[in-house]
């Protein structure tokens, strides 16, 4: 019983969750929102959060697993946005370490450099693997939107992430 | 690392086309789709929100030019519905494969990829109404896409902008108003001496037109010691009084005092076609068409030719589809030939019910 406690307290069973939801909202609400016809990329945004709120590490592994959810409804080569959505959790991670105590605003830039770079390195990630015709100019405004996008809302993302994947000390009490 | 060599193993099952990632996808859709339904519930009102305030000026002259549109077009129809069931008749009593004889599918538009890269949009039918991989999608105006993907009850189209499209296409020369070029047999005809000269003229059966043939003298004669021939030039140009060749003038409708323009081709002319390979070019820009080589056969090429699907033994699309209209030459120098740019028929932006074509060419059923 302990066990299964403790399998339901497991920050990555959250995130599987809060990945769940927002990838249905990804699907529907934010694939119709399309300023300058560009879809806003949520799960990126939750990926690169996830990195800012609980370190590189742990923010490489919930990217990946975003990333892999997005893969299930996405047409393209499957595991490549998994790829890319851990590194972009990876980078948040390590670009906000760069900062000894980073304010909120380091958090919000932190978001969108990486979610800039995820959406750069997505297209030639999958000229890699064989899926030409991505790589065009038109990705640098897709690149900007997005990160203009994600560090706007970078910061309830962090609070959801932060609920998600670092344990508060009350639960670390009852833990034990 | 792990997550590297994880992503990599995924990418390797996935280009090795092994049926496991499918039923992955399949199982998490059954699982997800619920969930989705849910928050398409919830996030309508904001949609419909959003759509109001961005789109509602656009939607406005749309609808107006659309009705102006139809207008114009209800003329052009009823003569067109008329020429391709001519069209159908004459292919099936020559026991040649026509679009008529296809079985197809019609289904609604249900989702959108949420990707920025893949253009993609999700099928409300799918296996169980008989779809598979490859097969082509239209809609009223023409060619829509082919089926990447298929479930049960869904499928997903690969839209022909997108840049992994590829078809092949056939597309012909360009017209020249008031004068055509017609080909004669070579030496088989064989005429009267006298032949047509300059100001004869020739009324074809239509009395009511009084067209007016005049052939220039381009007729050349070769006489013999025991026959005298009088062989026609292989291009004539002829020039009918009365008449725009390509452009016919049909009746006012009824009510509405509009007269439309069509395009009829001259009888007994058929243009010369060549093939090439159309490809998606990506969001916003148009699909191109490749490997086209000019000759003196094919003649000139320019914008506002039709573009249909060739339809060869290995195509997934049948013969003779509309794709679209030629919107640019661009040419290029050296043996590279002209590339040209494809305006598609149908707008793909605003996507409801398309028609899946039940074709699969002779290499693509199981046998």
């Amino acid at each position: 019983m302990k066990r299964f406690f403790a399998i339901i307290e497991s920050p990555y069973l959250r995130a599987l969750l809060i990945g769940f939801i927002v990838l249905s909202f990804q699907t529907t609400l934010f694939n119709t929102l399309r300023p300058f016809s560009v879809v806003m990329q949520v799960m990126l945004l939750c990926s690169a959060a996830s990195g800012v709120a609980a370190g590189s590490e742990s923010g490489a592994i919930a990217g990946f697993m975003f990333g892999f959810m997005y893969d299930m409804v996405l047409t393209s080569p499957f595991g490549l946005s998994a790829l890319v959505f851990g590194f972009a959790g990876y980078m948040a991670g390590g670009v906000n370490t760069f900062a000894y105590s980073p304010r909120w605003w380091f958090k919000m830039l932190s978001v969108g450099i990486s979610s800039f770079a995820a959406v750069l390195i997505y297209p030639a990630a999958s000229l890699v693997v064989g899926v030409d015709g991505l790589l065009q100019t038109r990705v640098i405004g897709v690149a900007l939107t997005v990160g203009l996008f994600n560090a706007a809302f970078a910061l309830p993302a962090f609070f959801m992430m932060r609920w998600a994947l670092v344990k508060s000390k009350k639960q670390l009490l009852w833990a034990e | 690392m792990v997550l590297l060599l994880t992503s990599v193993l995924l990418l390797t099952l996935d280009r090795s086309d092994s049926g496991l990632v499918g039923g992955v996808k399949d199982a998490f859709g059954v699982v997800f789709r619920p969930v989705e339904s849910f928050a398409n519930v919830i996030s309508r009102p904001l949609s419909n929100v959003w759509r109001g305030v961005v789109d509602y000026s656009d939607m406005r002259k749309e609808n107006l030019a659309l009705k102006d549109l139809l207008v114009k077009q209800e003329g052009a129809a009823i003569a067109a519905t008329a020429s391709v069931r001519e069209a159908q008749e004459l292919l099936a009593l020559n026991g040649l494969p026509t679009l008529a004889g296809i079985d197809s599918v019609t289904a609604q538009v249900v989702g959108q990829s949420p990707s920025n890269f893949t253009q993609t949009f999700e099928l409300n039918r799918g296996k169980s109404s008989g779809i598979r991989v490859g097969m082509t999608v239209t809609n009223g105006a023409g060619l829509v896409g082919k089926i990447t993907g298929v479930t049960l009850e869904r499928s997903v189209v690969m839209l022909a902008t997108d840049p992994q499209y590829a078809m092949s296409v056939k597309v012909g020369a360009c017209t020249r108003p008031n004068t055509t070029t017609t080909a004669a047999p070579s030496s088989s005809t064989t005429l009267a001496p006298s032949g047509p000269s300059t100001g004869d003229t020739m009324a074809p059966g239509d009395g009511s037109t009084t067209p007016v043939l005049t052939v220039p003298p381009t007729t050349t004669s070769t006489t013999s010691t025991t026959t005298t021939t009088t062989v026609l030039q292989r291009a004539t140009t002829t020039t009918i009084k009365g008449f725009t060749p390509f452009a016919t003038t049909l009746p006012p409708v009824p009510g509405g005092g509009f007269a439309s323009q069509i395009t009829v081709p001259e009888t007994g002319v058929l243009l010369p076609r060549e093939t090439g390979a159309m490809e998606g070019q990506g969001i916003d820009r148009l699909p191109v068409i490749r490997f086209i080589q000019t000759s003196a056969r094919l003649g000139e090429l320019c914008a506002g030719v039709p573009v249909v699907t060739a339809g060869c033994s290995q195509s997934l699309a049948p013969a003779d589809l509309v794709v679209g209209t030629v919107a640019r030459v661009i040419t290029r120098s050296g043996t590279s030939g002209p590339l040209l740019e494809v305006e598609l028929a149908a707008n793909l932006q605003s996507l409801n019910f398309v028609r899946v074509l039940l074709y699969q060419p002779a290499t693509e059923i199981p046998q």
